[in-house]
Order: C-alpha cells, then sequence, then structure tokens
C-alpha cells in the first residue's frame, strides 16, 4: 500500500518525483536536465544534414528518458528538413481537422495573431488523442515570437500515474475512456477558413493507463480536451473521476514551462505527456511548423 | 459492462428505485407505504402496553421492508414505556456525548430552542457511525413541535447504492472507511451544561459497502457527518470520492421527508437508511425522547 500523501513540499515525494531513469549515456548528443522530472535541451545536432543513425538512436533513448527535448541551436528549418529529420521516427501524420498546405500535407502551421478566435491545445491535452492510433510524437518549431509569452507546459504522465495510491491505479488499470473530437474540433479552424460541414471527427476509446510501447512504464492518458466520458460508469461518476484526474495530473510538480526563442525546437513523446499552449501575448502574434509522427495503438499491459 | 443512468426520469432508474418497495404482508400491525421507496406508516400497536410477540415479529419485517416506521397514533410516552418498547429489538445504547436524563441514561433528550447554538443532526448522518458497533436502530418521539418546520428527511442507503454502476459498486466493495466523531462531538452539547474536557470521542473503520445482517442487502455505509477518509486512498482521491458519494446518496429521489406532530414516533433502521433534521424553525421549540438500540459491528459479505 503507498503512504504517500500528495501534499507538497513532503521528503517522500520529492524522492518519488526525482527517479532517476535508465540508459543515462549519450555519446553523440549532450542532454541537460530542465527539472528533474520532465524536459532536457538537447546540444549538438545539426537538422540541417542528415542526421546520423547514431543519434537518431539516441535522441530516441533521450525522449524515452526525458519525454520532452528541447532544441535552442537549430536555424529556421524548412518543411523539407523538418519532415525529413522527423520522419527518422516514423511515418508522418495528417492531422484530421486542421488547415493544410498543399504542397506538404504533414506540415501543420501554427500561427495565432490579432484576428485569432482560438489558439491551438490552450488545455491540457495529447495530440489527437480522439485518433483510433494516436501519434507517436510531435515536433514543434516556432519560428515568430511574441516579445514574451507565448510558452508551453508540458507535464510527465507517468509521474501523475506514480503520485496515485495503489487503489486508484489497480481501479484505473481496468478502465477505458472515450476521446471525442467533435468538442474540440467542431468550428475551430474556422477563422483558418476551413469548412467543417458533414466532417465527421474521430471518436475512440483508449485505455486509462497506457503502458509505453518502449519503455514499459504505465501513465495516466486521459486528457481534458478530448476525454470524454469513462465507460461503464455513469455520467455523474465519470464526471467526478475525470474531474479528479484532470485537477490530479496538472499539478506543477509534475511539469516543465518552456519558454520558447525564435527557432526553438520541442519534440515531445504523446505517449507519456500532456502539454498546454499559452495565450498571454495576443494582439501578438506567434507562428510556427509542426509535423507529427504516427503512433500505435494505446493499450495497458500489467507490469 | 452496462452503464446505468443515474438520472432522474428514465425507466430502468425508476424500477430500480422500486425494487425496495415493500412486499410484506402482516398479521398484527397496518403498514401504509409513506413513499415507494423508503418509509412506513404503522397502526395497530400500543405502545404503552406490552407488545405482543407476533407485533414485535411484524413491526422487524416492516422496519426491514420500509427502513423507517412512523406512528402518529400514540399518546405520549413515559421514558419507561419507550424504554420497554425499544427494548424488543435489543440492548439499548447510551450516547457517548449527548446530555442523559439521570434517572434513564438509555434516553437521549432531543432540545431545540431559542438559545441553542446548534440542533442535533442538521446534516445528513447515520446515528454514531463512529461507533465500533454502531446503533442498529433509533426510536424517537417528539413531544413538543414547532407550529411549522422541523421535519425530518430519511433516506434509502439500498437505493443509492442500487443507482450506482456496476464499475464503481466494484470499487467501492473493497473499500473501508474511517469515521470519526471528534470533529462533531467536541463542544457540541456545551450549551446544555456537558463539559467534555479531558474526554475523547470514539472513530472506527467500517466498510463502504454495508451488507444488512437481516436482509442480505447492500447500502451504502458512508455519511458527510462522520465519515472522514476513504482507507488506502490519496488525500484528493479519498476528497473526490466521497464528495460525489455524499452528493450522490443525497439525491431526493431515495428520500422520505417526515413532518412531525405532537407525538409522532420515528422509528429508523441505522443501518441501511440515513437521516437529516431541519432546524427550520428558530426561535421555536421542538422536543422529545429518543432511545437506540445496540447493533452490530458492520461488515460486507459478498
Amino acid at each position: 500500500m503507498s503512504k504517500r500523501p500528495l501534499h507538497e513540499g513532503k521528503l517522500d515525494r520529492a524522492q518519488a518525483l526525482s527517479k532517476a531513469p535508465l540508459g543515462e549515456f549519450y555519446e553523440t548528443i549532450c542532454v541537460n536536465p530542465v527539472t528533474p522530472v520532465i524536459g532536457v535541451e538537447v546540444e549538438g545536432v545539426d537538422m540541417t544534414s542528415n542526421v546520423p543513425d547514431a543519434q537518431i538512436e539516441e535522441l530516441g533513448r533521450a525522449l524515452a528518458n526525458h519525454n520532452v527535448l528541447f532544441f535552442r541551436d537549430q536555424p529556421l528549418l524548412t518543411a523539407e528538413q523538418q519532415i525529413t529529420f522527423a520522419e527518422r521516427f516514423g511515418d508522418l501524420h495528417i492531422h484530421p481537422a486542421a488547415p493544410q498546405g498543399e504542397k506538404y500535407p504533414e506540415l501543420f502551421v501554427i500561427h495565432t495573431h490579432g484576428n485569432s478566435f482560438v489558439n491551438n491545445g490552450a488545455d491540457w491535452h495529447t495530440d489527437v488523442s480522439c485518433d483510433k492510433t494516436p501519434p507517436l510524437g510531435t515536433m514543434l518549431q516556432i519560428h515568430r515570437t511574441p516579445e514574451s509569452g507565448g510558452d508551453t507546459l508540458f507535464a510527465n504522465m507517468y509521474a501523475a500515474y506514480d503520485a496515485l495510491s495503489d487503489k486508484m491505479k489497480t481501479f484505473l488499470s481496468k478502465l477505458s475512456a472515450v476521446h471525442d473530437s467533435e468538442r474540440a474540433y467542431r468550428g475551430r479552424y474556422s477563422d483558418k477558413g476551413v469548412d467543417d460541414t458533414d466532417v465527421v471527427f474521430p471518436r475512440n476509446e483508449h485505455p486509462v493507463v497506457r503502458t509505453h510501447p518502449v519503455t514499459g512504464r504505465q501513465s495516466l492518458y486521459v486528457n481534458e480536451t478530448f476525454t470524454s466520458r469513462i465507460r461503464g460508469m455513469a455520467e455523474e461518476e465519470s464526471n467526478m473521476l475525470l474531474e479528479f484526474l484532470f485537477s490530479h495530473l496538472s499539478r506543477p510538480e509534475f511539469q516543465v514551462r518552456f519558454n520558447w526563442q525564435p527557432n526553438s525546437i520541442a519534440f515531445w513523446d504523446n505517449r507519456c505527456t500532456q502539454h498546454l499552449a499559452m495565450w498571454d501575448y495576443w494582439p501578438n502574434e506567434r507562428y510556427g511548423h509542426r509535423v507529427t509522427i504516427k503512433g500505435d495503438r494505446p493499450y495497458y499491459r500489467a507490469s | 459492462m452496462t452503464e446505468k443512468k443515474v438520472y432522474k426520469g428514465p425507466a430502468g432508474r425508476a424500477q430500480s428505485l422500486s425494487n425496495s418497495r415493500a412486499q410484506g404482508f402482516y398479521e398484527s400491525i397496518q403498514v401504509k407505504p409513506a413513499t415507494a421507496v423508503i418509509g412506513g406508516v404503522v397502526s395497530g400497536v400500543d405502545m404503552t402496553l406490552p407488545i405482543p410477540e407476533a407485533q414485535v415479529t411484524d413491526l422487524s419485517y416492516a422496519l426491514a421492508n420500509h427502513n423507517v416506521l412512523f406512528f402518529r397514533d400514540q399518546p405520549e410516552l413515559t421514558p419507561e414505556q419507550q424504554i420497554a418498547f425499544a427494548r424488543n429489538f435489543g440492548e439499548l445504547h447510551i450516547h457517548p456525548a449527548g446530555p442523559q436524563e439521570n434517572a434513564h441514561p438509555e434516553i437521549f433528550v432531543i432540545h431545540t430552542h431559542k438559545d441553542s447554538k446548534l440542533n442535533n443532526g442538521g446534516g445528513w448522518h447515520t446515528d454514531v457511525s463512529c461507533d465500533e458497533k454502531p446503533p442498529l436502530g433509533t426510536m424517537l418521539q417528539i413531544h413538543k413541535t414547532p407550529k411549522a418546520g422541523g421535519d425530518t428527511l430519511f433516506a434509502n442507503m439500498y437505493a443509492a447504492f442500487d443507482a450506482l454502476s456496476d464499475t464503481m459498486k466494484d470499487l467501492l466493495k473493497g473499500c473501508m472507511a474511517m469515521h470519526q466523531s471528534e470533529h462533531i462531538f467536541r463542544g457540541r452539547y456545551s450549551d446544555r451544561g456537558v463539559d467534555d474536557t479531558g474526554k475523547s470521542f470514539p472513530s472506527s473503520e467500517h466498510p463502504v459497502v454495508r451488507t444488512h445482517p437481516i436482509s442480505g442487502r447492500d447500502a451504502l455505509y458512508v455519511n458527510r457527518a462522520f465519515t472522514t477518509k476513504l482507507l488506502d486512498f490519496e488525500q484528493a482521491e479519498s476528497d473526490a470520492l466521497l464528495k460525489f458519494l455524499f452528493t450522490h446518496l443525497e439525491q431526493p429521489q431515495f428520500q422520505v421527508r417526515f413532518q412531525w406532530e405532537k407525538n409522532s414516533i420515528a422509528f429508523w433502521d441505522n443501518r441501511c437508511t440515513q437521516h437529516l433534521a431541519l432546524w427550520d424553525y428558530w426561535p421555536e421549540e421542538r422536543k422529545g425522547n429518543r432511545v437506540t438500540i445496540n447493533g452490530e459491528r458492520p461488515f460486507y459479505r459478498m
């Protein structure tokens, strides 16, 4: 039985958070933790050139260990360069709702300005968890940043899971949840000229506790944006449980807050993180390119 | 897995509520259901006299069927008469905190008036669930009622449990909860001259789902007054679950609202009900005698 209190400032809680990841040894990249819990800044990569296999392998390992990689030393990548780099980690994903460039349907343009109605991803979410096979990861480069603001917060869902009681973990491990994008996407891109009449937005069921296919670790896999319902529970019960989980997983001790500079890149693992993009810079502009790597069907396997 | 709606209205929900409708036939008493879900109004009993064995049996069944029995046709009982009647159903209980009538420690005097600082049982509760062996049942006669107000609401905890989803039921069946009374009882009776300095108040762990020893049915057994924590959960998890359960079990479709007249009696089964006493009549007076029957340790049996 877990005796770990959730309250801030307790020693055993701090010890649980600072569990050091395994295989933390890199030859071709330099990795500096931003927080002990999630996020590293990576140096030594040149994304404009053909990145060696050894480096791709180490980047994959760093991603598994730290859940989100930040790069501050890259130039502005062309669409081809960004797509080529991302394709080293898997096939690329076409977003079900967002506007697509004619030439590069894989490229998702992130653009928020004085005439925007909404910004992308302002609530805690994992990207497109409404899909049957949600993306493995996402790579975003911001070309133009506001003078200040526009930070992105990332949260470690392994840590959120670990902080639950054994009783709650056991209960959640048997549950699945509905991820529904209708409420997130309908009309969302109308200010960018997308007409979504007759579009059917994806809706899928996923386990509440997701086993990471690479690390084998368990993470909490419900999010405020897409998860609408716990299966097998009355609506009021489901609301209560989701409300608790959303509030639990958004605790600051699971997070890193990334401050973008022009051409900063974030590359996150969608299977064990959530993130939130702040829109605190209106009417200023923020512009960037996102590419998304296809993932597999989420599953739960008892550890 | 079925997704049972908790909402008011749908037929499935209504069917689940009416499962608790009385099935009883009685030889020596008449029972009229007060609602379809909880409460029976009993006639044919004279509590000033020794109660025949057959009537005790009928009353026990009626209590099991209706969870709370109301009597509107009794005179004001003497403490001896009330104690004698209640003893037909078990040994009597001495309250751990309340003021007692000197000659009859089993009598718990209920008295609220313009100088009272609070009334008894103003929130949903089962009596003294902080005890290791909480009372089986409670019998209250109100001698003085305000002109209007002072109703007591009773809720059926079988129905509250039945209305949960199978997933939630399975989670709760394996759970234990802490019931504490320090926060309830400390200083509570100071306006009646009770000095509780140096006194320690009971606390106990009970199953969240309680199997009724007579009916064998499962009832939800947490209450807002005494239940402070679900064991083996983190505080925030426990808070979320308890908040939901309290809101759930306090829904009107599980309830009867009893309006007291002079000398009305309510006799409730503490093992499968909760109740709440309204204090909407200040500065008027409400006074009565309560006796409480000893119970056993709550358990859950699959």
